[in-house]
């Protein structure tokens, strides 16, 4: 599912990923880590399309992110769904509406969203708060509102970066189970982390990196 | 695709009223701006047209021309294409005229006698016939017997039309400058209208959605931004035309020569309807690009 070959990637004279060669297959969980600094943000943004690699080849989904058009961008991300620390929720929109944006991008009907915003949102947990707004709601729930924004579109590929870093222990573990039920549902899960307690937890493959090297879990 | 959108343009018209209050408002500005500048202009060009219209040449016969060749060389002059009118003023009536004009000249006219004066053609040029180069080249060619001076304000026809083309450079450069501080204070009110959505942006494009979809909402706003604000502005140059400009007229008469101080011409409203939504549309396009580049 997703194929790095002797990636490279660098800011000006700083070199955040030095010849990245993984391979995760469909399906598969698996975590990033490492120390801050390390490349694991690289790594998704690149995943994700925001930065293109210096150098290498990089595919997701069969699609090479590494020569992939601005037009064609867009296509890319709707296979792939994407959980940030800071959430990314808009604020003047419900609950329904942040996790229906996913599908109104594609033009989907306007009933057939809210049909499966509601039962996405029951899959994480938050049926009954679909009008609420996201000032309205704990910082986990608003990681779940996140979630199911990124899993509406029953994307092939999720990426969260640090998903849990701004959550107590308790909504981490939430969050956390959330994305390995998803997990089992088929889609590939990669989690850009440096919680070793949650790492341990719930014992997935580590990917670490170490000043932009893959030094370990290859 | 359609109603998402439409959807997504009446929410954020309500969401950011405020916004695209001050938006519209800045272009109503704008449009205030251009449209007393295009008045002004309209009516310069109207009452230059009225004087232009109005060209004369005095031409004074020499002493001892006979009246029966003075008549006829009036009715060669009127059939003339470059001639509107000729007048025959004898030397009485010259007399007459200053006479009246002046009171203090009737003593010394009675003194001289009724003949000190010369008698003179008047003669009007026809219309299109009154730049500097067509009146030199009317009067070179009736210059001599048996007109002893021809007499047609030379300096003030080539100061009048200098001033004019001064005028309407001056006009060029300040309608330039409108147009340059319009596109600016415009340009940064849509770059906050776009900013106040920054975060928006920013989710629509990591979750997909292209800049079409995301840049076309915008677009219908700066559409309605465009229209409210050149409706608006219309509708405030046509206030003060009707407060200042036609009580004006009466005060202006004289200067005016008959030009009206008329209202923008359909042609111009529409121009400046069009400018204001283009303004909007563009401005408003311009700063969801920014935007949309910049984020991941």
């Amino acid at each position: 599912m997703i194929r790095l070959y002797h990636i490279d990637k660098h800011y000006g004279d700083h070199q955040a990923l030095k010849d990245v060669t993984l391979h995760v297959a469909k399906g598969e969980f698996a975590y990033v880590t490492g120390p801050s600094g390390a490349g694991k943000s690289t790594l998704l943004r690149l995943l994700y399309g925001a930065e293109k690699p210096s150098s290498g080849k990089l595919l997701v989904g069969g699609v090479d992110a590494s020569k992939l058009p601005d037009r064609r961008l867009p296509f890319l991300r709707r296979n792939i769904g994407v959980v940030f620390q800071d959430f990314k929720l808009i604020p003047n929109r419900s609950v329904l509406d942040n996790v229906g944006l996913a599908l109104e991008v594609l033009g989907t009907p306007r009933e057939q969203i809210d049909r499966k915003a509601k039962a996405v949102l029951n899959v994480v947990g938050l049926a009954g708060k679909e009008a609420r707004f996201p000032s309205d709601l704990s910082g986990g729930e608003q990681q779940r509102v996140a979630v199911a924004r990124a899993i509406l579109n029953d994307p092939a590929v999720l990426l969260a970066d640090e998903p849990t870093g701004n959550l107590d222990g308790a909504m981490a573990i939430e969050v956390m189970e959330i994305l390995l039920s998803i997990n089992l549902r088929g889609t590939t899960v990669l989690v850009a982390t440096h919680d070793v307690g949650l790492m341990e937890r719930f014992p997935q493959r580590r990917l670490r990196f170490e000043a932009g090297r893959l030094v370990a879990g290859q | 695709m359609i109603p998402h959108i439409l959807r997504r343009t009446l929410r954020s018209l309500r969401e950011n009223l405020s916004l695209n209050i001050i938006a519209a408002g800045v272009i109503a500005a704008t449009v205030l701006l251009a449209g007393v500048y295009l008045t002004a202009l309209q009516t310069l060009d109207r009452v230059v047209s009225s004087w232009d219209r109005d060209a004369h040449v005095s031409a004074y016969f020499a002493p001892d021309i006979a009246v029966e060749l003075r008549f006829s060389t009036k009715d060669q002059l009127a059939a003339r294409p470059e001639v509107a009118s000729v007048q025959y003023v004898s030397e009485e009536d010259a007399a007459a005229y200053l006479a009246e004009a002046v009171e203090e000249a009737g003593p010394i006219l009675d003194e001289l006698g009724p003949e000190v004066l010369p008698a003179s053609l008047e003669i009007t040029l026809s219309q299109g016939q009154a730049s500097p180069d067509a009146i030199e080249a009317f009067v070179a060619s009736i210059d001599g017997p048996p007109f002893e001076v021809i007499d047609y304000g030379r300096q003030w026809v080539q100061r009048f039309h200098t001033f004019l083309s001064l005028l309407r450079g001056l006009g060029l450069v300040l309608g330039l400058l409108i147009s340059l501080a319009a596109v600016f204070l415009v340009g940064n009110t849509m770059h906050l209208v776009a900013y106040a959505r920054k975060d928006e942006l920013e989710t629509m494009k990591l979750v997909g959605a292209t800049w079409g979809f995301t840049a076309l909402p915008f677009a219908l706003e700066g559409l309605v931004q465009g229209l409210l604000g050149g409706g608006l502005g219309l509708a405030g140059v046509y206030g003060l035309h009707r407060l200042l400009v036609v009580r004006l007229e009466d005060a202006l008469s004289l200067a005016l020569a008959g030009a009206q101080l008329s209202f923008l011409s359909v042609g111009w409203c529409l121009l400046l309807i069009g400018a204001s939504v283009l303004l909007g549309v563009v401005g408003c396009l311009w700063s969801v690009t920014r935007f949309w580049k910049a984020a991941p």
